[in-house]
């Protein structure tokens, strides 16, 4: 089921008439059957965008649509949608059992069929022995499972989560997140998931929607996004550890960066914002940028170079290259930039040139 | 030196009211007992004969009063307490829902907390005044002759009725706010949760709110269930000193009347006995109660 | 498409009328339940304010035009009986019991929530498993004992004071009520004060009691209302007239054996009696309305 926000808008009143948009004429398109990771700085109105789309919270303005249905009227419980609560809100009192009986009883399913498909369902969520467990009784990861379980058992057509993983240990987080795109590959329902965590959403979605104030700020595949971002904002938000940002110029086709030609622009002379993802450095000892490492940490296979800024006194920067490079902390060396790994944005707007 | 053990420094502090306590609350529970199994105890004079096991408890069950006070106390009990419970239910439910007016409708709700008993008494009893009162006003619009509720020689059934309504009255106050409280307390997610699943209000009602409410009607049931069994002052609130309608005469006894009439005959021989053995009748009864009461919650209570 | 958006647009239509005809029933129902707890209120005070011709009018009278309102109502019921010296009876018990009752409840709730000392627990089940017994087995003895310490015969005005406060000096509920309010405030607050070298009883007056002011004011509130509404105890130990509280002037002063009864003044005085306590309620009912949902949640 694809799903539509056309100019979406929510405005929050405070008591005080103090206005606050939350969500700001948003257009997206999900994709049917996909797995949407909606991304975003706490405050964003992300988890604002996904209530609305469960009904919960009504639009100021703009439209919600469902394939062709228009749902933006439509009350939650008549929308056919599945939603995981960021705590999970399992009724305490119920069984695991009950807990997913419980949409199938609403919905007045025979008991015999409603138990069958509840059994099959936490099987495919993998707790399927639990199920005569309290929710109290279980660990983090085994509610969250009990959650989607409940939230698929109606076979709903769109599935909503919020926050999914924010509530699991990292450990846990990292199986979790595997599993969540696993049932979503098996059960094909559209997914569309709120998360904070840039790797989190990076590492299972199909496609991202980077949201910022209210705004989206750009829709696409994660590697798309995190290759081609359009503005200074998705190029900080995706990566880890974060691009590299620098005050530099274009100066008769040149890029400078502290003096330094560090690659080739067609652009008139401007000042611009250059961000070099830590991975697009190569140490070269023809490369033009000369700058004097600080700290080497070696893990494995990388090493980062925490470098100092050459532009910035006092700050630093970090590159990641191959760890067979012998490099000492407190050594000048040359760094040359990979040129697909270097975005170059407006100085004032941020945007990307 | 944290964890040390303050001994002489805690008993410091805790005596003043253990001394209170145990002259005032401890020491009469056991003299309770004590003199219960007195014969004969005349209290001016100091002196009993001996002791006895039965005699006093004889005396309060041939007492011509003890079956209407049993009978009495325990139909007030399961009457009024099932349907407060009911109502003060319902109505925290309908207040917790609506979002204008609530704090007025809230305010107006717990009015009735703060009344004397004895005032709302005698303003319930001129409510359910044969001639001159509203109740028999408002049944006549829809058709009713006059009902002798309270007056001269009015029924037991009738003055039974009256004053049921009055002590449910009275006692709703204090269950709606607890219960609101509770509501209060019911995470939201549950309910948005609910209706995501398409879950009809009704079965909200009974398959999330009451479960998660039932630690709080639990104990609404057993402070409503001790509380009733010592029904008295709104007894005199309603009918006076002579604990009935005119001309009926303690129809409307109650158990714990039946000490305060031994008390008050504190100077007779073997009254103060009789009055122990009542008290500890009441308190036998209350324990009954509040154990079955406890042992049916067991199952149904969610913590 | 166009099906479909009026299918919807109908939907909403419905659920609109679904929904106002919920909140119909509901503010109806509301409504009823408001009128039947205001009744008894109303009729009081009507017939509070009525001439005495006019409560004895058969169908009654519903509305008094407020020109009216007869207000020596009032004053002929505070001549039936001492009513200005029974609240002041009863102003000054619940000064005294009440105070006493702070400052027993503050030292014990101290102790139990803050020191260590042997048997604490053990004590503290065997105070909270009292509180199922009934008064009426404390009573009996209750006044035995004082009549034994001499507060009964050849009564006095303090020695009627002493018998009615002295027993209720202290409150198992609000000790334990007191003791979970101490047990909120941070540990760390206790060891800085000990840092510091503030002794025991100074944290607990400088520091406990301002932070537990809420629950301090609550226990006042409940306290001097429990004294308002006293009815049995100070009948058993009062011996003179004069020394009785509120609630048995009131019950007592109208109790007419012919059977006639002066309405008009009776419900005047219970209005007057009524009052004070629905003031208090009405200022402080944050405080009462927490007082007793705690006591819920906590039971």
């Amino acid at each position: 089921m694809e799903i539509r926000l056309n100019n979406l808008t929510k405005i929050f009143q405070s008591k005080k008439q103090e206005e606050t948009i939350a969500v700001n004429q948003l257009d997206v398109t999900i994709p049917s059957g996909k797995l949407i990771g909606l991304l975003g700085p706490s405050g964003c109105g992300k988890s604002t965008t996904l209530y609305m789309i469960s009904g919960l919270l009504k639009p100021t303005e703009g439209s919600i649509f469902f394939g062709d249905d228009d749902v933006t009227t439509v009350p939650p419980e008549e929308r056919g949608i599945g939603l995981v609560f960021q705590n999970y809100a399992l009724y305490p009192h119920m069984t695991v059992r009950q807990n997913i009986l419980f949409p199938l009883e609403n919905l007045k399913v025979p008991k015999a069929e409603a138990l069958q498909q509840a059994q099959d369902i936490a099987n495919l969520v993998g707790i399927g022995e639990l199920m005569d467990r309290k929710p109290a009784q279980l660990s983090g990861g085994q509610q969250q499972r009990v959650a989607i379980a409940r939230a698929l058992v109606k076979k709903p057509r769109v599935l909503l989560l919020d926050e999914p993983l924010s509530n699991l240990d990292a450990r846990l987080r990292l199986q979790t997140r595997e599993e969540i795109k696993r049932i979503q590959r098996e059960t094909g329902i559209t997914t569309l998931f709120v998360t904070h965590d840039q790797e989190e959403a990076m590492s299972i979605s199909d496609e991202i929607v980077v949201m910022k104030d209210g705004l989206m700020q750009q829709k696409g595949s994660p590697q798309g996004v995190y290759d081609d971002p359009i503005n200074e904002f998705t190029a900080r938000f995706l990566g880890t550890p974060p691009i590299n940002m620098f005050d530099g110029e274009i100066k008769g086709g040149k890029i400078h960066l502290n003096g330094a030609s560090i690659g080739e622009s067609d652009l008139e002379d401007r000042k611009v914002r250059i961000g070099i993802r830590p991975e697009g450095f190569k140490v070269l000892k023809t490369g033009s940028l000369r700058v004097e490492v600080e700290f080497v940490e070696t893990i494995g296979r990388d090493t980062t170079l925490i470098i100092k800024n050459p532009v910035e006194e006092g700050k630093t920067f970090r590159a990641i290259v191959e760890a067979d490079q012998k490099i000492q902390p407190g050594k000048g060396i040359s760094l040359s930039v990979k040129p697909h790994k270097m975005f170059l944005f407006d100085a004032a707007t941020g945007e990307r040139i | 030196m944290l964890e040390d053990k303050h001994n002489i420094k805690a008993w410091f502090y805790l005596a003043p009211a253990m001394v209170l306590l145990i002259i005032f609350t401890f020491y009469p529970i056991f003299n309770a007992f004590f003199l219960a199994f007195l014969r004969d105890f005349n209290y001016l004079q100091g002196t009993w004969e001996g002791f006895t096991f039965f005699e006093n408890f004889g005396f309060v069950f041939r007492n011509p009063n003890f079956r209407d006070a049993l009978t009495n106390t325990l139909i007030i009990t399961f009457v009024s307490v099932p349907i407060a419970v009911i109502i003060a239910l319902l109505v925290s439910v309908w207040l917790n829902s609506i979002v204008k007016f609530r704090g007025v409708f809230q305010t107006i709700f717990f009015l009735p907390y703060v009344t004397n008993a004895i005032a709302i008494g005698m303003a319930f009893a001129f409510l359910f005044n044969r001639n001159f009162g509203l109740v028999n006003t408002m049944l006549g619009w829809i058709g009713f002759s006059p009902i002798n509720w309270v007056g001269l020689r009015a029924t037991w059934g009738m003055a039974m009725i009256a004053f049921l309504v009055f002590t449910t009255w009275s006692s709703l106050a204090f269950r709606i706010m607890v219960f609101l409280s509770g509501l209060q307390n019911i995470d939201k997610q549950y309910y948005d949760a609910a209706r995501v699943d398409s879950t009809r209000r009704y079965r909200i009602f009974r398959r999330i709110t009451v479960p998660l409410l039932s630690p709080m009607i639990f104990y609404i049931t057993i402070t409503s269930f001790i509380g009733s069994f010592k029904t008295y002052t709104e007894v005199i609130g309603m009918f006076g000193e002579r604990l009935g309608p005119p001309g009926n005469d303690r129809a409307m006894i109650t158990m714990v009347a039946l000490v305060y009439d031994a008390l008050d005959r504190s100077g007779v021989t073997g009254a103060l006995s009789e009055a122990a053995a009542a008290a500890i009748v009441l308190f036998g009864i209350t324990l009954f109660f509040t154990l079955v009461n406890m042992q049916v919650s067991k199952k149904r209570v969610h913590y | 498409m166009a099906m479909s958006t009026q299918v919807v647009y109908g939907d909403e239509k419905q659920n609109r009328r679904k929904v106002i005809l919920r909140q119909t029933i509901l503010y109806t129902l509301l409504a009823l339940f408001a009128i039947f707890v205001i009744i008894p209120f109303y009729w009081m005070i009507m017939t509070a304010i009525k001439e005495e011709a006019d409560v004895f009018v058969s169908p009654p009278i519903l509305w008094v035009n407020p020109l009216n309102w007869q207000f020596s109502n009032f004053a002929l019921a505070l001549e039936r009986a001492p009513f200005a010296r029974f609240m002041y009876n009863t102003v000054i018990v619940s000064m005294i019991s009440t105070v006493g009752t702070i400052i027993t409840t503050v030292f014990a709730a101290f102790a139990f929530a803050r020191l260590n000392f042997v048997g604490r627990d053990i004590l503290f089940m065997a105070l909270i498993a009292t509180m199922m017994i009934p008064g009426e087995m404390f009573v009996i003895t209750n006044f035995l004992t004082v009549v034994e310490l001499g507060w009964i015969r050849e009564q006095t005005f303090t020695t009627a004071l002493l018998a009615m406060t002295i027993p209720f000096m202290t409150s198992i509920f609000y000790i334990f009520f007191l003791r979970q309010t101490f047990k909120q405030i941070p540990n760390e607050l206790y060891y800085a004060a000990k840092v510091d070298g503030t002794k025991d009883l100074q944290y607990l007056w400088k520091i406990m009691v301002p932070i537990a002011m809420p629950t301090i004011i609550t226990i006042t509130i409940l306290n001097a209302m429990g004294t308002w509404n006293a009815y049995i105890w100070p009948r058993l130990v009062t011996q003179r007239e004069e020394f009785r509280l509120v609630s048995n002037g009131l019950r007592n002063a109208f109790d007419d054996a012919l059977g006639v009864t002066a309405y008009n003044e009776q419900m005047a005085a219970a209005l007057l009696v009524t009052l004070p306590l629905l003031f208090v309620f009405l200022t402080l009912k944050k405080y009462i309305i927490r007082g007793v949902s705690r006591s819920g949640i906590k039971g």
